[in-house]
């Protein structure tokens, strides 16, 4: 089995898509580590981005037994095309928290449904490993949307900043629902129901904003919009891709 | 890491306080009793246990900003979790030092906006750049190490609070110091360029964890309020001397040199040759060794070291930019503070 073995399959396709969500948010939110506007917010955060990727290896284990693959040719090793993630993931925040914020909590909501859909297919190593997500998945969004309500109706101040934030990343929460594989139709594999999974994330995210005073309308692309679930990577994910392998592309052969 | 080695110069301390609640407050430190927030102490007790305190937990938060900057960059998925847990455990014994320190008497906010405003100061061993990956290895072994070995003897002081802290601290540095060996140990036993990485990042970071422990102690120490009221315990030349004892032939072991080393105003080492004061007296077990550079020392102190400006200027970055989460959950409380 190789790299591409993998690759081609529809299921792995599908895991993958979250992994690299996983892998690339807990990338990018682990930067904050040391940053963050209050110590026991950081320390949080920090345990929140470890999360991620912890999740994002426990898929990548699945899919290494799978493939014959180690974990770090799966996460770190991969041409930038080879990556399932939605550009969401990898936006650069500039260290604004309401970004970083409003970002992660679109995502661990999409995350949810995927990971709950993923723990109920019939591979039973795939879905118990869902399984072993799901409750801190399902607690991630519950510290988040109550950070998403705290901000929103803070003060004037924060309510503008959530609501600029949450405008900027309108556009790019779409390509989230992106079929990872075009030959996925609507009604394959898990978490592939593009307008299922969609109208249940609605459903989620809109009581959150309601009680958070914010404003936005969710939009689903094209069905023809090609972005990164099928490899077409936003130069903000190649810069960070690029980043993240700095060190252990130097030698392919080194240990590190 | 980190470890509050050298904070508290005992300037100008003026005990000011009745010779017999003195007297029994001393007693009960001669007795090992520990002393609480609420019972009775000197002033000049609380003042320093608070700067003991604080420049320790300054210490902490601005000392996960060099480590912080290579969690983006670590080499593989377990090193970057490690990393990322490293970190968020050194903010952690920030917070954990901050409450200590604000149950003598400073606000949160206040101690934060001094620390940005450079009324206060940090660990001078954080002024030092970290400009690859074996540094991130060599902060973990050298740096924590001797953290370690400094906060083991704080853990053993009078002030109840900041003793439960340091054992708390402790246990997690030993899992840090833990990483970082595992850390040199794969370097060294990696590739001719991963070897020669490491010994150029050991090269920076050796005389930088000599100096950790700060410059050489004053005559009369040990009677000076600092150690008599046990809140340092251990002189800095006898934790230095054990450092040596226990890091020198370890490295020696991993096959790394221990040079003398010039460096450039960038922290960046311009000449090394291996040190010829090295060398152990078999009898007594004691390594000797060629002292760090104290011009330098006192230099970085003196806020013009290599990082100083950046390290401030981040962690002022990251006050500023958080001033508006402070503020929705304070409602509108919070101010910045002028630059210093």
């Amino acid at each position: 089995m190789t790299m591409q073995d993998m690759l081609n399959d529809l299921l792995a396709n599908v895991v993958l898509m979250h992994t690299d969500d996983k892998l690339m948010l807990g990338h990018m939110q682990s930067d904050w580590t040391g940053l963050a506007p209050i110590l026991e917010e950081d320390i949080a955060a920090s345990a929140m981005s470890q999360d991620d990727l912890s999740h994002a290896m426990i898929l990548m284990e699945w899919l290494s037994e799978k493939y014959g693959l180690d974990v770090d040719s799966i996460g770190f090793r991969r041409r930038a095309e080879d990556y399932r993630c939605c550009d969401l993931a990898t936006v650069p925040d500039n260290f604004d928290w309401s970004v970083s914020l409003v970002r992660r909590w679109l995502l661990a909501t999409f995350s949810s449904i995927g990971i709950d859909r993923l723990a109920t297919t019939d591979d039973a190593s795939l879905s118990a490993r869902c399984r072993r997500i799901q409750d801190e998945q399902a607690i991630q969004l519950k510290y988040l949307s109550a950070w998403m309500v705290r901000l929103g109706s803070g003060t004037d101040e924060s309510r503008e900043r959530m609501q600029t934030a949450l405008e900027l990343l309108t556009p790019e929460a779409g390509m989230m629902f992106e079929p990872p594989d075009a030959t996925l139709s609507d009604k394959d594999a898990c978490c592939s129901d593009r307008d299922d999974v969609f109208q249940q994330w609605i459903e989620i995210v809109s009581p959150t904003l309601r009680d958070a005073g914010l404003t936005t309308t969710f939009e689903l692309p094209d069905r023809q919009a090609t972005g990164g679930r099928r490899g077409i990577h936003a130069a903000h994910f190649i810069e960070q891709l690029e980043e993240m392998t700095e060190v252990i592309g130097t030698d392919a052969d080194a240990s590190w | 890491m980190s470890g509050a080695a050298n904070p508290v110069a005992p300037a100008e301390i003026t005990i000011d306080e009745d010779p017999d609640r003195l007297a029994e407050f001393e007693q009960r430190i001669a007795d090992g009793v520990l002393i609480e927030p609420g019972d009775w102490m000197p002033e000049a007790y609380r003042l320093l246990q608070l700067r003991m305190a604080e420049h320790h937990a300054n210490s902490e938060i601005v000392g996960a900003l060099p480590e912080g900057e290579w969690i983006t960059r670590a080499p593989g998925m377990l090193r970057k979790l490690a990393l990322t847990a490293k970190v968020q455990d050194e903010v952690g014994h920030g917070q954990m030092l901050y409450r200590v320190s604000q149950e003598l008497g400073k606000s949160r906010d206040d101690m934060l906006r001094d620390l940005v405003t450079g009324k206060t100061k940090y660990h001078n061993c954080f002024n030092y750049p970290c400009p690859t990956w074996a540094d991130i290895a060599m902060v973990q072994w050298l740096i924590d190490g001797a953290a370690i070995m400094n906060q083991k003897t704080l853990a053993d002081g009078a002030y109840g609070p900041y003793v439960r802290t340091m054992n708390r601290i402790n246990m997690e540095e030993a899992f840090h110091f833990k990483s970082g060996e595992d850390m040199v140990l794969t370097l060294m036993s990696g590739t001719k360029a991963q070897k020669a990485m490491t010994q150029e990042a050991f090269d920076r970071w050796w005389t930088i964890a000599l100096a950790f422990f700060g410059p050489h102690d004053k005559p009369g120490a040990e009677d000076m309020p600092a150690m008599r009221w046990r809140m340092k315990i251990e002189r800095n030349d006898s934790l230095r001397q054990r450092f040596v004892n226990r890091f020198a032939p370890a490295a020696i072991d991993l096959g790394l040199v221990i040079n003398v080393v010039t460096k450039n105003e960038q922290g960046l080492v311009t000449s090394a040759t291996p040190d010829e004061q090295l060398g152990v007296d078999e009898s007594t077990g004691q390594w000797s060794f060629t002292e760090p550079d104290w011009d330098e020392f006192w230099k970085v102190i003196r806020g013009h070291g290599p990082c100083n400006a950046q390290r401030l200027a981040l962690r002022r970055f990251s006050y500023e930019q958080g001033a508006w989460v402070r503020r929705a959950i304070a409602h509108g409380a919070v101010v910045t503070p002028p630059a210093a």
